[in-house]
């Protein structure tokens, strides 16, 4: 069974006082399995936050189904199973990072000793052991993204959602949150994360999801949602004076950088040939690269073609 | 069910109790019952009566004003710092949680209640008085109209501003207390339309009159009100007050967060 499942799902906001409609999500269907790291990718305004809403129950789908973890969205049967950290999370900024684990801890029904021994493993396991008894309100916002992921994993969840995880984390913020991630997936937990980080989606994901307008563009392995084919071919070399200018008339593009002589060409064959008539002419061949399509580069051709931004 | 309830009033009530708006007006209500020792020691022999009349009317302004305060900024607040997409997707129902802000409030006021009423008590024994089951009751009173008030703003700020709800709240509440006069005017223009308006009024508008305290009965007439009309006052209070949570759980159960 699907941890998650949404099919055909819908939905349509009223804003301001004429109940102007804007539609948000036009009929997204989707499925997430057991223990998958599921990426869902789309430019701002695509509808990720609005599906993650109206998987955690935070707002209502005008049509279609949504299931989390067998059952309804929003149902407390559901929301008992999983962790989520809302984008740009905001907390109780009274409390410390302890009290509000314990209080998440009680809402999952969780005894006072366990509470307690949950809590002190998750403040050290996100590094916030010598911040635990300072109030959320003296917090950076990486150390606020660093509480909200404790608390979403205070439950012991199943399926953990995240919304753009890594915003507002520096590099290495980044690289624990990607741990952590791992973490997760070793131990069977399915993760379902947006973001707009590519690099993360291509580092971490099993599968993603591309949003466009409100309409799923694809979905699936990043292996078979990139096209395999070599788009391009790059040759950095470097050659005598005389047989650079001679060179340099080869077919292809041609350009000069720092890192010297940069020959591209979309024809394999090509780059070939020249390979050989750079080592003919007594040259070096300094760097060989065989360019795929990258998440970023179909990322960007979805969102021209749904008409979205990024 | 009760636990997730307990957690959120736990955490509605840690919330009030760091709330220093809410502390500058217990010390308010004390510096208003230390006047009334000033004032009593220039009335003739009324020392006592002065210092119930002046407390007694402290605590219910005070009440008044951080029940108001409190009320309105309920569910707004949440909305407002946006903590409501932190709580919202933990495994509670949203009724749930509408009930554990109203409990926590509701402990809170309870708390500065019983917190004022002794402070008060203290100062009636210094003065040779004696506080009685009259004051108890009376204070008993001022709590049930406070969290009467507090389910009518909860009803409010389930679906409007923090101003609107205040507005609406403190509009209810000046009428409420003013339900006697209503009642005496509708009978003034018996068999007009303003007759039956003003009576409709008074059916739908809480009676916020019945639990209205004076200083002076509490002296004058030890019997003030007796235990009867104690429950019959807390039996109209928790009617009215569930009628409006359940109507604020309704208009919240399906209300988006976007």
């Amino acid at each position: 069974m699907p941890v998650i499942e949404v099919s055909e799902l819908r939905k349509t906001y009223l804003r301001g006082f004429w109940r102007i409609r804007t539609v948000a999500l036009h009929g997204i269907s989707l499925a997430v399995g057991a223990g998958e790291v599921f990426g869902f990718l789309g430019p701002n305004g695509a509808g990720k936050t609005t599906t993650i809403k109206i998987l955690m129950g935070l707002v209502f789908a005008s049509s279609g189904v949504a299931r989390v973890l067998g059952a309804p969205a929003g149902h407390r049967e559901a929301k008992q199973r999983l962790g989520y950290l809302p984008e740009n999370p905001y907390f109780y900024d009274y409390l410390t990072v302890r009290e509000l684990l314990d209080m998440v801890g009680r809402l999952h029904g969780q005894s006072s000793a366990e509470r307690r021994r949950h809590a002190g493993e998750l403040i050290e396991r996100v590094g916030l052991g010598s911040a635990a008894n300072r109030p959320l309100r003296s917090f950076s916002k990486g150390m606020l993204q660093r509480a909200g992921l404790a608390q979403a994993l205070m439950g012991r969840p199943d399926l953990v959602v995240l919304d753009e995880p890594m915003s507002g984390l520096d590099p290495l913020g980044r690289k624990e949150v990607r741990d952590l991630i791992f973490e997760l997936r070793a131990a069977g937990t399915t993760v379902f994360f947006s973001t707009h980080i590519l690099s993360d989606a291509t580092m971490l994901c099993d599968r993603v999801g591309i949003i466009v307008g409100g309409r799923l563009r694809g979905i699936g392995p990043l292996g078979e949602l990139l096209n395999p084919a070599i788009q391009s071919v790059e040759v950095v070399w470097s050659a005598a004076e005389d047989e650079r200018v001679r060179l340099r008339e080869h077919a292809g593009a041609h350009e000069r950088t720092s890192e010297g002589e940069v020959f591209r060409t979309p024809d394999p064959a090509l780059a070939q040939a020249f390979v050989r008539e750079v080592v003919t002419a007594g040259g070096e061949v300094l760097q060989l690269h065989r360019h795929r399509q990258s998440l970023e580069e179909l990322f960007v051709s979805e969102a021209e073609r749904g008409g979205g931004t990024t | 069910m009760m636990r997730r309830i307990w957690a959120v009033a736990l955490n509605t009530f840690r919330e009030a109790l760091r709330n220093r708006v809410l502390m500058v007006l217990l010390l308010f209500a004390v510096g208003l019952m230390a006047f009334s020792l000033v004032l009593g020691e220039l009335s003739l022999h009324e020392e006592v009566r002065v210092i119930k009349d002046i407390g007694l009317a402290g605590i219910s302004a005070v009440g008044i004003l951080i029940a108001l305060f409190l009320g309105v900024n309920l569910l707004s607040k949440e909305l407002d710092r946006k903590t409501v997409y932190f709580v919202i997707p933990k495994p509670l129902h949203r009724w749930e949680f509408l009930l554990g802000k109203y409990a926590g409030i509701a402990g809170t006021l309870a708390i500065l209640v019983v917190t004022m009423a002794v402070i008060l008590g203290l100062f009636v024994i210094g003065q040779g008085g004696r506080p009685g089951l009259a004051m108890v009751r009376a204070e008993m009173l001022i709590l049930l109209e406070l969290w009467l008030l507090t389910a009518v703003a909860l009803l409010f700020s389930a679906f409007s501003s923090p101003y609107l709800s205040a507005m609406f709240t403190g509009s209810l509440w000046v009428i409420g207390r003013n339900t006697l006069e209503l009642r005496t005017f509708a009978d003034k223009f018996e068999g007009t339309p303003l007759s039956a308006l003003l009576r409709a009024v008074t059916w739908i508008v809480p009676d916020f009159h019945l639990f209205y305290v004076s200083g002076a009965s509490v002296t004058v007439h030890e019997s003030f009100v007796s235990w009867v009309y104690i429950v019959q006052a807390s039996a109209y209070a928790v009617a009215y007050s569930v009628a409006c949570l359940v109507i604020a759980m309704l208009l919240f159960a399906r209300r988006d967060f976007t």
